[in-house]
């Protein structure tokens, strides 16, 4: 019975030119948003490809060009990396503020990490124009434009009486229009997604779940409107009045919550900036040569009491010595460096709090998550960045300290950066 | 003529604190053209609207066919055809489009030629059928509204100034499509100002003033109601 009125007023709609535009142009934009997200990705991955590529190659040049340990670890590079998840397309994130590739060196790690480190992560909704852009920001304004009018656009037109009179069922008509217009927008949101993640090969569970959010997100506003629209023109109002009261709360949710919540947490919750780290840690590796070499040592020890029997100098520079200091001046900043993730960790636990009060922010940020673009996952790369260095450190130490000659085979067992996040 | 199919009793409709009708009691029986003849403002179009289920009574009650319109609205929608004050349909379709659209909202199943049966007794233009509604005149609008009412073939018909913007042989053909759906059994209950247009086809009038009926005119016998009779009341009461 629903389905036949499902039909009708689909067949009714459809011969409506202005929603058919509406939805053509609704659909254009989200294909649009899913191709450049796509676009982007095979960017990311085609410069993960070609570091690669030449990592291995420039590594083995590299090492076959120097007769000792020492310079050997100097002189080469290790691309780590973070792949776009296959979801990554639909949801840019953090990718665009956080780092998703560095070329690491044995030497001290917080100043290579933070390097490009400027700004603050971006907490609100205004970033890329991509698939989770659309979903969180415009859907809404699509659903007012279509719907706040559902009744009201009909008083206004004198038909209003009429279909009432007419309709076997008054709230059917209603619903069967919302619900036409409601899955129209759905599938020219979705169809382009679908595509994109058939192309990503992404798996079903999560393109799912990405559906789910988006029709989530849409209902959420779809029954807002109608209701909203039914209780204002009960109440006199005409539909540019409805529109307006509808374009106010999305401006709240969407704008204003995120925005002001983005500021509050930015004020409230301080904490040390990446430049500092970095600053902190060159200070502490630059002042090492000017220091007595018991400094450096008795600061290494600390972590790698192991060697405590290793520290003797054959003449006044060591390489054992040079990375001595990198690794204490990596402690020097460790606390600080400590400081500034948590401040991050704090601010997006902080943020994710604020997106309770703006189904635009929790949108988004499910849809981040999802597709491994939120802080977590680019911290969780950076922790990857970490372990893959302190493992290079375990790797080269026992080779400088017990100092052996130099053989290029004992090299070949040099850890290699694997990605461990999947998807 | 005696079983009652639209009945209101000591009907009461106040907007804010305006009083729109005051103790309006009427029946119209089964068969019969009963026309509430008024001036603008008169409370004519409420009159309908609560019926319809569209305005709701302060007080008192409505009814068609024992159904009270605060209970069972989509009862009497089903067994009602309204044709509405100013006709307004959808521009973007044409006439035959908007008449397949209401007649499927209403559940109402009918044939092509059905349609064009009805168009034709409305006396539509054939070249109109299928044109948008948006290029119609008034007067096309309003024959297209009464072929949409025709055919849901409802038991009882609610017309709010039926013949507004119909030019002179369109009113008497309407007439005469009146006349002969009351013989066929159909309760007929219009709202007009039009005394000359009632005391043709109406069985019986109630002159509607500032929300009151003050006077009832009937027919007698196969005569018609006078209308010298009816516009001297109305004309008092308009003065
Ligand atoms: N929705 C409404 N809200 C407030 N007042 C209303 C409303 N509808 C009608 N009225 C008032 O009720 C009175 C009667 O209106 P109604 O439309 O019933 O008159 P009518 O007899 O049909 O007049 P006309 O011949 O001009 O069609 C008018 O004074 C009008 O202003
Ligand atoms: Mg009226």
């Amino acid at each position: 019975m629903l389905f036949a009125d499902f039909y009708r007023e689909m067949r009714f709609l459809s011969k409506q030119r202005y929603i058919v535009l509406f939805l053509s142009a609704v659909f254009a934009l989200s294909a649009f948003a899913v191709w450049s997200g796509l676009h982007e990705t095979k960017l990311q991955q085609a410069t993960i490809e070609r570091l690669l590529e030449k990592d291995t190659v420039d590594r083995e040049n590299v090492l076959a060009g120097h007769g000792d340990y020492g310079s050997a670890a100097y002189y080469s590079f290790h691309v780590t990396y973070s792949e776009p998840s296959s979801l990554a397309f639909a949801a840019m994130g953090q990718r665009d503020t956080f780092p998703w590739k560095h070329r690491i060196r044995m030497l001290a790690l917080e100043g290579q990490i933070y390097e490009t480190d400027a700004e603050n992560p971006e907490l609100s909704l205004f970033g890329r124009f991509d698939f989770a852009f659309i979903v969180s920001v415009l859907l809404p304004i699509f659903v007012i434009l279509l719907l706040h009018d559902l009744r009201s656009g009909e008083k206004e037109a004198g038909r209003y009486d009429l279909l009432v009179a007419t309709a076997k069922k008054q709230h059917k008509l209603w619903l069967s229009r919302a619900l036409v217009i409601t899955t129209g927008l759905a599938l020219a949101m979705l169809v382009p997604l679908l595509v994109g993640a058939a192309i990503m090969q992404a798996p079903l569970a999560k393109t799912a779940a990405m559906v789910l959010i988006t029709l989530a997100h849409l209902l959420f506003w779809v029954v807002v409107t109608v209701i909203a629209g039914r209780m204002m023109l009960a109440r006199g109002q005409n539909s540019p009045r409805i529109a307006s009261a509808l374009l106010g709360v999305w401006l709240l949710a969407t704008v204003i919550v995120p925005v002001v919540s983005d500021t509050l947490i930015n004020q409230s919750i301080t904490g040390p900036n990446g430049g500092e780290v970095v600053l902190t840690q060159r200070e502490a590796v630059n002042g090492a040569w000017d220091q007595p070499y018991e400094v450096t040592w008795d600061e290494f020890l600390k972590t790698h009491p192991e060697w405590a029997d290793y520290t003797d100098m054959a003449s006044s520079f060591d390489w054992k010595w040079y990375y001595g200091f990198q690794q204490a001046g990596d402690q020097h900043a460790a606390e600080l460096s400590k400081a500034y993730r948590d401040t991050i960790v704090r601010k997006d636990v902080a943020a994710g709090k604020a997106s309770l009060m703006s189904p635009a922010m929790l949108t988004q940020r499910l849809m981040l998550s999802l597709a491994s673009t939120d802080i977590s996952a680019s911290l969780a790369y950076e922790q990857d960045v970490r372990d893959f260095h302190a493992s290079l450190r375990q790797f080269y130490y026992p080779l400088l300290f017990k100092g052996g000659e130099f053989e290029l085979e004992q090299l070949a067992d040099m850890p290699l950066y694997r990605q461990r996040l999947s998807n | 003529m005696s079983e009652p199919v639209v009945v209101a009793e000591s009907l009461n409709v106040r907007f804010a604190d305006q009083c729109v009708l005051d103790d309006v009691s009427f029946t119209v029986n089964r068969g019969e053209v009963f026309a509430l003849l008024g001036g603008n403002g008169a409370g004519k179009s409420t009159t309908l609207k609560t019926f319809l289920g569209t305005v709701a009574p302060t007080s008192g009650s409505a009814s068609v066919l024992g159904h009270s319109v605060t209970s069972d609205s989509d009862f009497i929608r089903s067994k009602v055809a309204y044709l509405p004050e100013s006709v307004m349909l959808y521009g973007h379709l044409t006439g035959m489009e908007n008449i397949e659209y209401f007649l499927s909202l209403a559940d109402v199943k009918r044939s092509a030629s059905d349609i064009e049966a009805a168009l034709k007794r409305v006396a539509l233009q054939a070249d109109a059928w299928h044109k948008k509604l948006a290029d119609y005149s008034k007067g096309m609008r309003q024959k297209t509204a009464i072929a949409l009412a025709l055919l849901r073939s409802a038991p009882v018909l609610f017309l709010d100034e039926p013949t507004s913007g119909l030019d002179p042989s369109a009113i008497d053909e309407f007439n005469q499509l009146v006349t002969a759906l009351s013989e066929a059994g159909s309760t007929v209950f219009m709202v007009t100002h039009d005394v000359y247009g009632a005391c043709q086809v109406a069985h019986r009038i109630g002159l509607l003033d500032q929300g009151k009926i003050v006077g009832v005119f009937e027919r007698s016998g196969s005569e018609l109601i006078d209308t010298e009779q009816v516009h001297t009341a109305f004309a008092k009461r308009n003065a």
